[in-house]
């Protein structure tokens, strides 16, 4: 058997992710009420954070985070933050809810069914959940340009993209584990949950790395989040990074390969022990 | 075990934020707001008693979903039983349960984060937590009543939980926006925190924060009112439109 696909195959494999996608993006917008609910949402969720912020403040600026990166205005500092984390809520609920969503519906069966790997529905979802966080971020970034009047480096645009690209990659194979375990755990909240609030933690979100215990910084130095998160606010922002910005951009891929593969077998392992146990259908 | 220990370590980076802010533990911009310019307590003790608010929020429209889920739902409401003893049992079981996952977190508190509290404390932040609970359960028996109508309401209450986290002093203090403060006056959580965290955190007698205890009351007796009319309505409108079975 080849290692990769054929050209031929792979083109199938794209219809496929394109038909989950499509399929999605139509449940979704048959409830607009959610739909809109859902797209302000994460704006409303950002505001605590700014708001905290501002209460310790007493305003928008702090010295001792420009001495610590160069950023005074802690508003922007934390809505940057805050806002490029939302791509991790789409690996971690979008993606790793997916097959849980169809096990609900009761059409996990007829998907696994189909004649393409299974990997492929994820990377559909994937796929989905990707395009709902980019307009959610640009909605996002207009409001807050409203509301508080953030500044940002438009020359920035394009390495922030790769970088956030990048840091996709890595959050596909979060995704795809997550999504593995949900059908071991059934209720796999509690998977999305946990590891979305430890990566939250781990990650300088609304800090520098600096201010994290030794402990927490080693940890934070293997997930991809703590190299997007201080790369997007470096190009957008000029936040001072604690790391060469060649080191952000090969750690994102080594850690990206790693995230995938793990994701890839975990899913993998998964899939064949609930086949093998008969308990895929489950709910 | 999720929601004894996941509120507080949600507080985490808040800390490291407030770190990166302010160099330290204490900021005197929050002091002149929030009276302490200890912030980490003052979020701590908003992470504590927001349990309460989790529970209310997802467990009663929860248990109402769940019980369509199985197909006992019809058996509970066709039942003799009246249906505030039915919302009040459901009620008992989520705030008994809360309040163990309170109790662990102050314990996490206490000896994690090294928050104090004094024994003569206990017995009046008690008696606010009580009169917090009461009238977050009226607010949760509108939504049981809003989800035999909407059956699936789990979308409407996580953003009411988001504009709960917004308009009340659970992570800081409401005078930082005109619009939070004026909003914050209606959600029973503001007066229940302003009184816990005078007794916990600022050492005030009960007797200089019976006005807020006093508002808390009224709240909940109209909290209360308004969600049992809400869930009768509701109710009586599923039940003609033979929607009670749908899931």
């Amino acid at each position: 058997m080849a290692l990769f696909p054929s050209t031929d195959r792979m083109k199938r494999y794209m219809r496929a992710m394109n038909a989950e996608n499509m399929k999605e993006w139509k449940i979704e917008l048959t409830y607009r009420v959610d739909f809109i609910r859902g797209m302000l949402e994460p704006l409303i969720f950002v505001f605590p954070y700014v708001l905290f912020a501002m209460s310790l403040m007493g305003g928008r600026t702090s010295s001792v985070l420009e001495e610590l990166t160069g950023v005074s205005d802690g508003v922007t500092y934390t809505i940057i933050g805050y806002i490029f984390m939302g791509f991790l809520n789409t690996a971690v609920w979008g993606m790793g809810f997916a097959l849980r969503k169809e096990q609900w519906y009761g059409t996990l069966e007829s998907i696994f069914v189909m004649p393409v790997p299974r990997w492929v529905y994820v990377m559909g979802m994937a796929l989905h959940s990707t395009v709902h966080q980019g307009i959610i971020l640009f909605f996002q970034i207009a409001v807050v340009y409203v509301l508080f009047g953030v500044i940002l480096n438009v020359q920035g645009v394009l390495p922030v993209l790769i970088l956030v690209a990048l840091m996709l990659i890595s959050l596909v194979g979060l995704g795809l584990m997550v999504s593995g375990l949900a059908l071991i755990f059934k209720e796999g909240w509690i998977v999305s949950e946990v590891l979305y609030s430890l990566i939250t933690i781990v990650t300088p979100i609304a800090y520098p790395l600096a201010v994290l215990p030794p402990l927490l910084q080693k940890l934070s130095k293997a997930m991809p989040t703590t190299y997007a998160i201080t790369g997007i606010r470096h190009f957008l922002i000029a936040e001072n990074m604690e790391f060469p910005l060649w080191d952000a951009y090969s750690r994102l891929i080594v850690i990206g390969v790693c995230w995938v593969i793990m994701g890839l077998v975990i899913f993998h392992i998964v899939d064949r022990r609930v086949r093998r146990e008969g308990t895929l259908a489950e709910y | 075990m999720f929601w004894a220990i996941f509120p507080i370590l949600w507080v985490i980076p808040f800390i490291f934020q407030g770190e990166a802010l302010v160099g330290g533990m204490n900021s005197p911009e929050f002091g002149e707001l929030a009276g302490t310019e200890r912030f980490v307590p003052f979020v701590l003790i908003g992470a504590i008693v927001s349990t309460y608010l989790f529970s209310s929020l997802y467990g009663m429209g929860g248990s109402i979903r769940m019980e369509s889920y199985w197909g006992t739902l019809e058996y509970i409401l066709g039942s003799p039983a009246r249906k505030i003893s039915v919302l009040m049992g459901k009620a008992l079981s989520e705030s008994i349960s809360s309040t163990l996952f309170v109790a662990t977190q102050m314990v996490i508190c206490i000896f994690g984060f090294g928050l104090t509290l004094a024994v003569g404390k206990i017995l009046p932040i008690l008696l606010t937590m009580l009169l917090l609970v009461a009238g977050l359960y009226g607010m949760a028996i509108a939504l049981a009543g809003v989800t035999l109508q909407i059956k699936e309401s789990r979308s409407l209450v996580h953003t009411i939980e988001y504009l709960f986290y917004l308009f009340s002093p659970i992570r800081y203090p409401v005078g930082i926006h005109p619009l939070i403060a004026s909003v914050s006056v209606i959600i029973p959580l503001t007066y229940a925190l302003i009184a816990i965290r005078g007794v916990w955190l600022l050492n005030q007698p009960i007797n200089a924060l019976w006005r807020n205890i006093g508002i808390l009351a009224v709240l909940d007796v109209v909290f209360i009112a308004f969600g049992y009319s809400i869930f009768y309505f509701m109710e009586k409108k599923v039940r003609k439109s033979g929607a009670v079975s749908q899931y």
